[in-house]
């Protein structure tokens, strides 16, 4: 058996080979710069670079918000040509800083831990496709995609016409683009190989003439300009720039797959479009019409390939050289001119480098910041695969082949993780075993079976390649060793499903798992459960909230060991040796020679205000290994993942407090601290230091406010905090009109003559919803220098205890996920036949519909495994083994179970994993046995107290006047459309007009009515329209429509005109 | 007819414990029947029972704990390996025995290094710990670990926000619940004419299961009081019917028209701690073995005067709530 692949893996592999080959490819292109006159010469040399050690520790990066990055020094010369000084001046150079990847795989960036996600493209190359046109024939179609994700059509009509498609424009003729590309066509006609067809195009076809005039027509579609264009030079060069290198650009892999497809031979560093290619490509389109040859799957993927880590970093690296060079050379001349000497370091500085970086991990959209809700979070989010990106697709337009799954993905992308909405089947999830190969290409292992040698061989194989073997599906295991011959297994080969002897089959799956993801992986019994909630479960375990007091899960699958191992939330000891001290932050570790002090971390916060925490495990004095653990951090037990508890479980009705998914819980989930987590919020304030002060005088604010001010004005560490509360006391300046200033003010400055300065109170104050204690103050100096204003910035960190309430989601682990809706004393709950009383009580009616029976499985194996103190971890689809094994396996523990203490109720034959259970009100017995069991239930991040929200008045939309929308806003209610209808349609006009005009945009009566409320008296009717028509008669106006309305008068007939 | 001749059981109530067990300090167990009761009634008393069992009984738990040196709850004692959360957790673990009313204060004072367990802590003399092997901390330096506990009786379970002291105190949610698990099982013999109720009571060691069963039912008693007196009440209802929904105390009013009727037997069944004297009123009564307000009528005020610590501004405070709650004079002089 092989072990797992680190999950982390794909992104050090990645930037390993970043550093390793990367590097080197890029410094290799960089030209060997050359004045005008030839007198200086530059060049770097690429076997000498050198990255430095960070001079600061990770920790501390992520502390003071500072990037955690390594200095690259490249040997540089320069050679002076001239004739008065002659010399080579050599000197290893700064050209920039690199970020590093940290042991999470990830960045750290101004102190945020971010990663870059792998992007899967579409391979460059050609692809035959046959595709239906408006009038339902099928077209023949040869794409040919480049590099940078352009793509040209080739298209053949009904006639045997071959057409060129140039980025959705107008069709040309295959000859037009031909003729631009600089062939003519006796040079066409010589290189084909059906050149009849050719030739009888060239006769219905007007004569295309030069090339000149095949350019100009080219150019003229691809630039779409109207009119006509002269031919000159520029354009032509235009052409050659913006088409023929941008677009047609195809790269190593391009041209690979381009002589792959074509049985071309033309050599790899050739990785330009060329004619032949278009020949030989319109050649076997041809063939295709005719019914030689195949077509190809766009969607299969062996036609993707990913672009991970390193090919992102090595093209930014590429950009950075690129804007290097034309800092030197800028310098250069700008040495001679001014004549100063230059050396290498002063023509190059590290801007260039540093800010590419820093542009890319800030603004890229597969840069991300790091998800690190709990440990599972921070692996799976390195092992994401989007679709999405520059180069790739867009979540509108993405058709729906492109996001299902494919057979090609089997081992290499798990069918099951992926986000659910607009971006379905975009982003996915790397399968545990899969790894990237050469080329980009995505490689999952097989053993081959064979019959010389006994031991299995491990291959990893491309997409495409394992489609030529049988593949044993691996979901029936149980062969009789003896009689292999008469043995028949399902396979699969060429995507088909198939039934073959054994002997037939090459190759089987490594591992029962090795199709899944690490989310889906960790879900026990997933083969009982419907995809679509498999999917809900291994999304909403990475949001579940590390826990106060974990608990590892009974049932498990086995993985969690190395889902948290691999998650970094562990102390793990780098080397073997002896514990020379502990403490609650820091564990000092001797061996080797030296002593390394491993902190710990305290009570951290992490970017989904989640609290990560890590406690020592070791004693002191004790020797350990290399690997062994140190310290559990938040959410593992035991070296183990454990995001969640395992609590007594009924499924049954309970007064319609769990109608449609929602849960009963009991208090003892409250009082016990069972779902009880940390959270630590970060609230900022920027301090500009030239003209604010921070005091803890402030004017006009209550004493109770500032009562947790420090002498500084900036709240005390420790202090107890709620809504409302100063956390850092802060005056802003402020020039104040003579008119508006106090009497008494206007006293001072009439009799002294003095100025009197007034300054606003700009406080940070908590916010709504915020409560807690100050676990933290930091004062961060801003990184960036101006001159004129430097600003700081302080952070208070406050930690708030949340309970379990009501309001709070919960979930388990097979998309079974519900809202609190009661939180009963424990003597209310159903209680079991030894007065035990249930903690959480689901509705039954969850289960059937939403097909996910893993979860009955898993309670009633929980329940079992309760009861005799054992922890069962089983690997999916053990009903390989034989029929119905996850049911005996279940039935059998339990009747242990009951055997073993001796409670005959656990198991009862007439309605196994039943119970008899009573009403802790009543005591009665329900009518009916329940589901009793003990699951493994999560509480997941979206909570109440980050949600809960009412406005009773605040700011308002500047244009339409109408309240703000969000609760981060202190936004109210939409009335939309449909609700309006509803107060419609119940007749309610006072409600409706108040909604619409006093509680909105009418901004005259919403004014009225507070003067009306406090003074008493009656509301005033509005009487015109409401600020958002207004606005709307203002944008009909911009449109030259106007819309008014008048008042005829009846005597007269005199027109009134009113202002809308 | 033949339903009565059957119904009539001559034999009294009566209860047994049939099964005891203490799995470890901190988990007994305890099983008690209760025969014979006729059909029906042995449901009746198991659930109230089981209710009352889990949800009535009194419990004494840390509440508070309180220390110089932390700064907040999350930060770290040098020397200590537990963060001071964890210690507060540790804290809240700690089961206790006291006939204690009210609040009282106790206290750690360790110096590591070593292991500090619930033996550590100073206590008051009515206040006991069950297991003293509770781990509270352990100190890896020669330093000093001081905290001041506050202990307290309460029932069921408090969440506080710790905003109420700023007294650089923190609160532990304390878990007032000694019984852990309460069951009932009806046996049913005779035909199923007779039952037998079986209880079975598992605690967490601060009280036997059958103090518990004592307290749980004690508890239930003290709720029916009332309905013992349903005539009385009714007039009084009458009496106030402009009145707001009347405060659980009522029974109180009832009481005192109780008294008037020389209805001892029912001052016997109030205890003085109903009454809502002062913890030091309270403590000195107790002293003197005085327990219910039949006790305290009983002793004129000069008896009371002769106890010790007992001042005359006492006597006036005991005379203004029984005046107040129960309408009771004390008798000048025994009669």
């Amino acid at each position: 058996m092989s072990t797992i692949p680190g999950f982390n893996q794909i992104q050090f592999e990645g930037f390993c080979r970043f550093i390793d080959q990367g590097l080197t490819e890029e410094l290799s292109k960089f030209p060997k710069i050359e004045d005008t006159n030839q007198e200086i010469d530059f060049e770097l040399f690429l076997e000498r670079y050198q990255l430095v050690e960070p001079s600061i520790k990770e920790r501390d990066a992520v502390y003071e918000s500072l990037t955690y990055s390594s200095e690259l020094y490249v040997s540089a010369r320069l050679i002076w040509k001239n004739d008065r000084r002659r010399y080579i001046q050599e000197q290893t150079i700064l050209i920039g800083k690199i970020p590093l990847m940290t042991s999470l795989g990830a960045f750290i960036v101004n102190g945020i831990y971010r990663i870059v996600i792998n992007q899967i493209l579409q391979s460059p190359g050609i692809y035959y496709q046959s595709e239906l046109n408006d009038n339902g024939i099928s077209v023949y179609t040869g794409t040919i995609i480049s590099d940078w994700g352009g793509r040209l059509e080739l298209e053949i009509d009904r006639k045997t016409r071959i057409w060129v498609r140039v980025s959705r424009q107008q069709k040309l003729s295959i000859l037009v683009l031909l003729s631009a590309m600089g062939l003519n066509i006796r040079e066409i006609l010589e290189n084909v190989c059906y050149p009849e067809l050719f030739l009888s195009f060239l006769n219905d076809k007007k004569q295309i003439g030069s090339k000149e005039n095949a350019i100009l027509e080219f150019y003229q579609q691809f630039a779409c300009v109207e009119g006509d264009p002269v031919f000159s030079e520029s354009l032509s060069k235009d052409l050659q720039k913006k088409f023929f290198q941008q677009r047609c650009e195809l790269g190593g892999i391009g041209r690979r797959n381009m002589n792959r497809r074509l049985n071309l031979d033309i050599p790899q560093n050739n990785t330009f479009l060329l004619p032949r290619d278009i020949l030989a490509a319109a050649d076997r389109l041809i063939r295709i019409k005719f019914g030689m040859g195949t077509l190809d799957d766009m969607n299969h993927l062996q036609n993707k390939r990913i672009r991970s880590v390193a090919d992102l970093l090595q093209e930014q690296f590429g950009l950075a050289l690129v804007r290097l060079e034309n800092m030197a050379r800028g310098n250069i001349y700008a040495a001679l001119k001014h004549n100063w000497t230059p050396t290498p370091q002063n023509l190059v500085n590290s801007t260039p480098l540093t800010d590419t970086y820093k542009v890319f991990f800030r603004l890229h959209p597969l840069s991300q910041v790091l998800d690190r809700t709990n440990p599972l979070t921070q692996i799976v989010h390195g092992r994401k695969l989007s679709y999405l990106g520059p180069g790739g697709l867009t979540a509108r337009t993405a058709t729906f082949p492109i996001r299902d799954i494919h057979p090609s993905h089997y081992g290499r992308i798990c069918p099951i993780d992926t986000s659910e909405g607009i971006n379905v089947g975009l982003i996915g999830s790397l399968a545990i075993h899969a790894r990237i190969g050469r080329w980009g290409s995505l490689e999952s292992p097989f053993y081959k079976i064979s019959e010389r040698s006994k031991g299995a061989r491990m291959l990893y194989l491309s997409p495409g390649r394992d489609e030529y073997y049988m593949v044993a599906a691996g979901n029936s295991l149980a062969l009789n060793q003896g009689i292999q011959e008469e043995q028949v297994v399902p396979a699969r080969y060429r995507q088909e499903f198939l039934t073959i002897a054994w002997e037939q089959v090459h190759l089987r799956s490594i591992f029962s798992f090795q199709y899944f993801s690490i989310g889906a992986s960790l879900i026990p019994f997933i083969e009982h459960n419907d995809a679509n909630r498999a999917l809900m479960s291994s999304n909403m375990q990475r949001q579940a909230v590390p826990l106060s007091q974990s608990e590892k899960c009974i049932v498990g699958t086995g993985l969690e060991g190395q889902a948290a191992l691999d998650s970094g939330a562990l102390a793990i000891a780098e080397h073997e040796g002896e514990i020379i001290y502990t403490d609650t932050d820091k564990i000092l570790l001797s061996g080797n020679g030296d002593t390394l002090r491993i902190p710990l971390v305290m009570y951290q916060r992490s970017n989904k205000n989640t609290c990560m925490h890590q406690k020592p495990q070791v004693q002191r004095g004790k020797c350990i290994k290399k690997g062994q653990i140190l310290a559990y951090g938040a959410a593992t037990v035991g070296g183990e993942l454990a995001l969640g508890k395992n609590v007594l479980v009924a499924y049954m009705p309970w007064e319609g407090y769990n109608f449609e998914d929602a849960v009963l819980i009991s208090e003892r989930l409250v009082y016990e601290d069972i779902y009880t987590s940390f959270h630590i919020r970060k609230y900022e304030i920027q301090i500009n230091q030239g003209s604010e002060r921070v005091t803890n005088e402030i004017p006009h604010l209550e004493v109770h406010l500032l009562r947790n001010l420090d002498k500084n004005g900036i709240v005390m560490l420790g202090s107890w905090v709620e809504t409302g509360d100063i956390l850092v006391g802060k005056l802003t300046p402020q020039m104040v009109k003579e008119s508006s200033y106090a009497p008494e003010d206007r006293l001072l400055r009439t009799i002294l003559g003095m100025r009197v300065y007034t300054s606003k109170e700009t406080c940070l104050k908590l916010p709504i919803g915020g409560r807690g204690r100050v676990i933290d103050v930091r004062w961060v100096q801003s990184s960036k220098t101006d001159e004129t204003e430097k600003t700081e910035s302080i952070r208070v960190y406050i930690l708030q205890k949340r309970e379990i309430k009501v309001g709070d989601k919960v979930a388990g682990r097979h998309g079974n996920k519900g809202i609190i809706s009661k939180i009963l004393p424990r003597q209310d709950m159903p209680y079991l036949q030894d007065g035990r009383p249930v903690d959480m009580v689901f509705n039954p009616l969850g289960v059937p519909s939403r097909m996910n029976v893993g979860q009955i499985f898993e309670s009633s194996l929980g329940l079992a495994g309760g009861l005799l103190d054992r922890h069962y971890r089983i690997a999916p689809f053990d009903e390989r083994y034989e029929q119905e094994a996850s049911r005996k396996l279940v039935f059998s523990e339990l009747y242990e179970a009951s055997k073993q203490t001796v409670n005959p109720w656990i198991f009862e034959p007439e309605s196994p994993g039943k119970s008899r259970i009573f009403d802790g009100r009543t005591g009665d017995p329900f009518e009916q046995p329940v589901i009793i069991g003990k699951p493994y239930i999560l509480k997941l991040i979206h909570q109440v107290d980050d949600k809960i929200h009412g406005r009773s008045s605040g700011r308002y939309s500047r244009l339409t006047q109408q309240p703000l929308k969000g609760r981060a806003k202190k936004g109210g209610q939409r009335v939309g459309e449909m609700e309006v209808w509803a107060l419609e349609g119940f007749g309610v006009a006072y409600i409706l007009q108040e909604m619409l005009t006093y509680k909105s945009d009418h901004i005259r009566a919403r004014q009225e009515v507070l003067g009306t409320i406090i003074f008493g008296g009656r509301i005033p009717t509005p009487e015109d329209a409401p600020e958002s028509f207004r606005l709307f008669v203002r944008e009909l106006r911009s449109l030259a429509l106007e819309l008014n309305h008048f008042l005829v008068s009846e005597k007269t007939f005199q027109l009134n005109r009113k202002e809308a | 007819m033949v339903r009565e001749k059957i119904t009539v059981s001559t034999r009294t109530l009566q209860w047994k414990c049939v099964e005891s067990a203490a799995d470890s300090k901190r988990l007994l167990y305890g099983r008690f029947i209760l025969s014979p009761l006729m059909k029906g009634q042995a449901d009746t008393i198991g659930i109230a029972m089981r209710r009352a069992l889990l949800g009535e009984i009194e419990g004494t738990c840390i509440t508070r704990a309180k220390s110089e040196k932390i700064s907040h709850e999350y930060s770290t004692i040098m020397g200590i390996q537990e963060s001071v959360h964890e210690i507060l957790m540790n804290l809240k673990e700690i089961v206790l025995r006291s006939n204690l009313y009210g609040t009282c204060e106790a206290s750690i004072c360790v110096r590591g290094p070593g292991y500090v367990t619930a033996q550590d802590i100073i206590l008051p003399p009515y206040v006991e710990i069950l297991d003293n092997t509770q781990h509270i901390a352990s100190l890896t330096e020669p330093i000093e670990l001081v905290i001041g506990l506050q202990i307290e009786k309460n029932r069921g379970y408090l969440i506080k926000a710790p905003n109420t002291f700023q007294d650089g105190s923190y609160p532990i949610d304390p878990v007032f619940m000694p019984v852990r698990n309460a069951n009932h099982s009806i046996h049913s013999y005779e035909n199923g004419n007779k039952e037998i109720l079986f209880l079975e009571i598992w605690t967490n060691g601060s009280l036997t299961p059958k103090e518990a069963l004592y307290e749980a039912s004690r508890n239930l008693i003290d709720l029916l009081i009332p309905f013992l007196h349903t005539k009385e009440e009714n007039l009084n209802l009458e009496g106030n019917q402009h009145m707001v929904p009347l405060p659980p105390f009522t029974f109180y009013d009832k009481l005192a028209k109780l008294t008037k009727n020389k209805k001892k037997m029912a001052l016997k069944s109030i205890f003085i701690d109903q009454s809502e004297l002062p913890p030091r009123i309270y403590n000195c009564l107790k002293r003197s073995n005085i327990y219910t307000l039949l006790d305290l009528l009983n002793n004129s005020q000069e008896d009371l005067m002769k106890m010790e610590h007992f001042r005359i501004e006492d006597v006036k405070q005991i005379l203004g709530i029984l005046e107040k709650n129960f309408v009771i004079d004390l008798p000048k002089n025994k009669f």
